[in-house]
């Protein structure tokens, strides 16, 4: 019985219905009724194993988040009424957990959440969702610097240089109003306001008002203009201008508590427009439709992606 | 000083005792509701009510303490109407499953589990890993490595197979 599952050449069907692109139903037409008990008992025993065996730090993370949020009721989630909250809650962070890496301030967003900052000298960081801003509060007065994973928005008050590090390169400047987007290998800063400075590994770039710069997976640098004020992620509008889609996607699972199964499609079609962060059928509607891609959900809950005909 | 690195409320002190002791307690929990989420939760939970009493508990008796706490919300749960028919659900195959042979069984056939994707060939290992653990689809593990998507679920589709073989049937 146990090699009823002898393999062909060119079978793959175990490895398909481990991603759920076969069903249950399905593989018990291609398989004997005990290979399918084993199987399935093997795939729970293999999802456990790499549920025990993943790395604590998310779920230490969360804890102190909780713990802060509980601590710092007045920590509010900005989503919908932006606008009318923002005055309201700039609130100074002194996080429970600055003993831990000495006067290391860390603050993270999870996902659909922002989070506005006012740091020791007045300058005001709007903290996209799913990112992290971390710094030194004891060497401050010397040193403006903050590192960013993530996506936010700057408004800094004039005084000594203050930088952004993010691993994608530094932002250096004065005093000014910009945006930094630094998430794995895509890397854009947009000065909304005065200059900005950016050194990356090979070069240094000057931007002045409205001039945006962007790096994507390595490629070559882009520069363009941009007009408006402030990123319109403030007013709940992530936008796009001529970004591979799976930068997108991953943006939208940033905003919404979902999950995007790309295997099917072309993942660097070029997209341009804006999707809302406030609704997700109109976000996937107005990412997708636009694209000609239909999205259905699947027995695990994530969206499968097929490039319609 | 000692005296501070004692100190649960200490968020230092927290921290380490959180990488002491949450790997084991996880694997505790998950045994009991056979549920990932559920799983966090609790883990979670417990380590919140150990912050929130920090100034309570005893630094020799955080172990025993985080075990009760986890217990105890693990039954809360379980009492819960709705928690209580996906536990159900969960386990209509045996009403054992609570003994700790059945605990035991279940950590045995994980161990061989591991054992098995240990010794899995370089290639199939890889993509298994990569798929498994690093939660890579397919199509990205086939950008990596520079190969065919048909190449990495032949080599998944293998590995499956010989783990499975390795195991045998439970």
């Amino acid at each position: 019985m146990e090699n009823n599952s002898s393999h062909k050449e060119n079978e793959t069907f175990f490895a398909q219905w481990m991603e759920g692109e076969i069903t249950d139903n399905e593989l018990k037409k291609i398989v004997s009724e005990a290979d399918y008990l084993a199987f399935h008992k093997l795939k729970e025993g293999i999802d456990a194993l790499a549920y025990l065996e993943a790395p604590l730090n998310k779920s230490f993370s969360s804890i102190q988040n909780k713990i802060d949020k509980k601590r710092k009721s007045k920590v509010i989630q900005l989503k919908r009424y932006w606008a009318v909250t923002v005055a309201a809650s700039i609130i100074l962070f002194f996080g429970l957990f600055s003993m831990l890496n000495n006067s290391n301030e860390i603050i993270i967003t999870s996902i659909s959440e922002q989070k506005t900052i006012q740091l020791l000298d007045g300058s005001e960081v709007v903290l996209n969702a799913d990112s992290k801003l971390q710094y030194d509060k004891d060497s401050w007065e010397e040193n403006r610097e903050v590192e960013l994973e993530g996506e936010a928005f700057f408004k800094v008050e004039k005084g000594s240089t203050f930088t952004v590090k993010t691993d994608n390169g530094a932002i250096t400047v004065l005093g000014t109003q910009f945006n930094v987007n630094s998430n794995l290998d895509f890397f854009e800063v947009v000065c909304y306001e005065g200059k900005v400075q950016v050194n990356n590994a090979s070069n240094n770039y000057l931007l002045t008002q409205s001039e945006s710069f962007r790096r994507i997976n390595g490629n070559s640098v882009e520069q363009w203009n941009t007009d408006g004020e402030e990123p319109t992620w403030l007013d709940g509008e992530i936008s796009f201008k001529s970004v591979p889609l799976k930068y997108v996607i991953s943006a939208l699972e940033k905003q919404y508590l979902v999950k995007f199964d790309t295997t099917k499609i072309n993942a660097k079609t070029i997209f341009t427009g804006s999707f809302s962060s406030n609704d997700l059928e109109i976000a996937l509607q107005s990412v997708f439709k636009t694209m000609r891609i239909d999205y259905t959900k699947n027995d695990k809950n994530e969206y499968v992606l097929r490039h319609n005909k | 000083m000692s005296n501070q690195s004692e100190n649960i409320c200490n968020a230092e002190t927290f921290n380490k005792l959180f990488q002491t002791y949450a790997k084991d307690l996880k694997g505790y929990i998950y045994f009991k509701t056979k549920d990932v989420d559920l799983t966090e939760d609790i883990l979670q939970e417990t380590f919140i009510k150990l912050w929130d009493h920090c100034d309570r508990v005893t630094y020799s008796k955080v172990k025993s303490y985080l075990y009760t706490v986890a217990t105890n919300i693990f039954l809360n749960h379980v009492k819960h109407e709705k928690v209580k028919k996906v536990y159900q659900s969960n386990h209509v195959k045996g009403s054992t499953n609570e003994t700790p042979e059945f605990v035991l069984l279940e950590k045995e056939f994980l161990e061989k589990i591991e054992k098995a994707i240990k010794d899995l060939p370089p290639l199939q290992r890889e993509v298994f890993l990569l798929n498994r653990i690093e939660k890579k689809k397919y199509r990205e593990i086939a950008e990596m490595l520079e190969i065919s998507v048909k190449a990495v679920e032949k080599r998944m589709h293998l590995a499956l197979i010989e783990i499975r073989q390795k195991i045998g049937n439970v």
